[in-house]
């Protein structure tokens, strides 16, 4: 069994991806992440070009997530009115994003950025959120735990709206900003940035876990449809045939995640979701301290000239 | 192996006039292949002068951007920051001959006739952010790219025969790796005697694409924006169904 890739240029076994596809699928459709943080790594070590796999990953979250965003709206669990929200800053900030991003290209300081942005996110997210969580489910100590959606000052800003289906009667300063920063570090580690907006969305502005998974996947169709767009016009890397193969197991993944995270409760879910992004955050450290057995290699796919 | 042959007939002539000729049939092949996952075989054959003589053959493969990254300790932490950025790097070499390359010639003339993946131009790099020199670099890229099956060596691959009169026939054959990239791969035919090279000659096959995988590659690069949205608008289409066929069906 073998198909053809016409962009990336290779054969593959789709069964493979099939099953990739599906996994990535399960863990979107449970934590409302895009998954490309995690896929991406796994396409390059398949042999797909670096460019290729961060490309038609992007194409394929965008019917992964609509697929999840369906089954949570039909849970009436998305909040449309706050994505929204979030998606105008999310839009503003990849711009800057991609400024940045290009500007430190010039000067050679690109790999240490995206290298540290990501150490740092994943192991600091992943530590808190792991804590919280395990301290929520009483794990650290018996004695009174503070109450999760408290309103806090930043939440008393002028604008204030209500967003009935988070059940928040908050300022819209907050989610604009939060948007915005996600926007910006997405666009630098390439990314849809859905590790790093729900832990924001919990934390900060004190959503329920419950409506956070769905308006999250909400907003990253919208985010990584237009990365797609930019992809295909600029690079021409976006492989059609490898991402709906993606998708066919990662649309039927995310449907299963979907029924698993009505499962789960919140802190257990947040604590599974903290647990993934930890590791991945230390292989990505020990890849860092390791000394490299040559020195010297060959960049796969060519990098940027 | 057996999925896909194509056969290429690179003749040689024998010109009985100038025995040293060894001439070959310029026109050049469009070969269009549908690469399957083990890859497109690729069969030479033709004819030689017989008597003591060898034959190498060189394959050079269309160019390709390449990027070698040298990684070094920033505060504990490794990082590759140097980079030393090729722009005519072949995509694929292969030299193959008749016998063991020293038994044919000596090192000495495979350095003049530029022959041997050692010997094979890499062309300028451009380096930054780093002190190390390109020959560091490039030989790191030889052996990657030789680890990878990019560039081989295949020493006594070729097979001589006597044929009909004074003429003499050769056959090889190679593999050409299912991510090939697609453009003219030049071959190059030298013809030795006691150590030196006698003559030489060249031909080129055209690589390209078959059906429709080529039409789709083909889309993408006429119609950018285009294929961007189709992508986004099936990609959205596949998610939505499988949505609703979950539900409907009550898979789950």
């Amino acid at each position: 069994m073998e198909l053809y890739l016409p962009i990336a240029e290779l054969s593959i076994n789709p069964i493979i991806f099939l099953i990739l596809g599906m996994l990535v699928g399960i863990l979107s459709g449970m934590f409302g992440v895009g998954g490309g943080f995690l896929m991406t790594p796994l396409l390059i070590l398949l042999g797909i070009p670096p460019a290729v796999a961060v490309a038609s990953e992007a194409n394929h979250i965008v019917g992964s997530s609509l697929s999840g965003t369906i089954g949570h709206l039909k849970r009436n669990a998305v909040d449309i009115k706050l994505g929204n929200l979030l998606l105008v800053g999310g839009m503003l900030g990849s711009f800057v994003g991609i400024s940045i991003f290009n500007s430190l290209i010039k000067v050679g300081l690109i790999d240490l950025l995206i290298t540290l942005t990501y150490f740092l996110f994943l192991t600091s997210i992943g530590s808190f959120m792991l804590y919280e969580s395990l301290d929520s489910m009483g794990f650290f100590s018996k004695k009174k735990r503070s109450k999760p959606y408290h309103h806090s000052w930043i939440m008393g800003l002028p604008f204030r709206m209500r967003f009935k289906k988070s059940g928040l009667y908050i300022s819209i300063i907050p989610p604009l900003t939060i948007g915005f920063i996600v926007g910006i570090l997405a666009s630098i580690m390439g990314v849809g940035g859905g590790f790093i907006m729900i832990p924001a969305m919990i934390y900060i502005i004190r959503m329920p876990t419950s409506v956070v998974i769905g308006t999250s996947l909400y907003q990253i169709i919208f985010v990584t449809a237009i990365v797609t767009l930019l992809h295909s016009y600029h690079n021409q890397t976006v492989d059609i045939v490898l991402a709906l193969i993606l998708l066919l197991g990662g649309a039927v993944g995310a449907q299963i995640g979907v029924k698993l995270s009505s499962k789960l409760q919140g802190p257990m879910l947040r604590a599974s979701l903290a647990v993934l992004v930890l590791s991945v955050g230390i292989i990505m450290a020990s890849d860092l301290l390791i000394r490299p057995s040559e020195t010297i290699t060959l960049l796969i796919g060519g990098g940027s000239h | 192996m057996n999925t896909y042959f194509k056969i290429i007939f690179i003749l040689t002539f024998l010109c009985a006039q100038a025995p040293l000729d060894l001439v070959i049939d310029t026109n050049e092949r469009d070969v269009q292949i549908n690469p399957g996952i083990s890859g497109t075989r690729v069969v030479l054959f033709g004819a030689t002068p017989i008597g003591r003589r060898d034959i190498m053959i060189e394959i050079v493969g269309p160019p390709k951007n390449q990027t070698m990254q040298e990684k070094r300790r920033f505060f504990g932490i490794w990082l590759g920051r140097g980079k030393s950025y090729y722009t005519n790097v072949p995509s694929y070499y292969n030299i193959l001959s008749s016998k063991p390359f020293m038994e044919i010639t000596s090192q000495k003339n495979l350095n003049k006739l530029g022959l041997g993946i050692e010997n094979l131009p890499l062309g300028k790099a451009k380096i930054k952010h780093s002190t190390v020199k390109q020959v560091k670099f490039d030989n790191r890229l030889r052996s990657e790219m030789y680890d990878k099956g990019q560039f081989l060596e295949k020493e006594g691959n070729v097979i001589l025969k006597s044929g009909p009169g004074k003429v003499g026939l050769f056959k090889t054959e190679f593999l050409l790796p299912p991510n090939s990239l697609q453009g003219k791969y030049f071959i190059r035919y030298f013809l030795f005697q006691n150590g030196e090279a006698i003559s030489y000659a060249e031909s080129s096959i055209d690589l390209k694409q078959a059906g429709f995988a080529r039409l789709i590659w083909l889309f993408a690069n006429k119609f950018a924006l285009l294929y961007g949205i189709i992508a986004i608008i099936l990609s959205g289409l596949l998610g939505w169904i499988v949505s609703i066929l979950f539900t409907r069906l009550k898979l789950i």
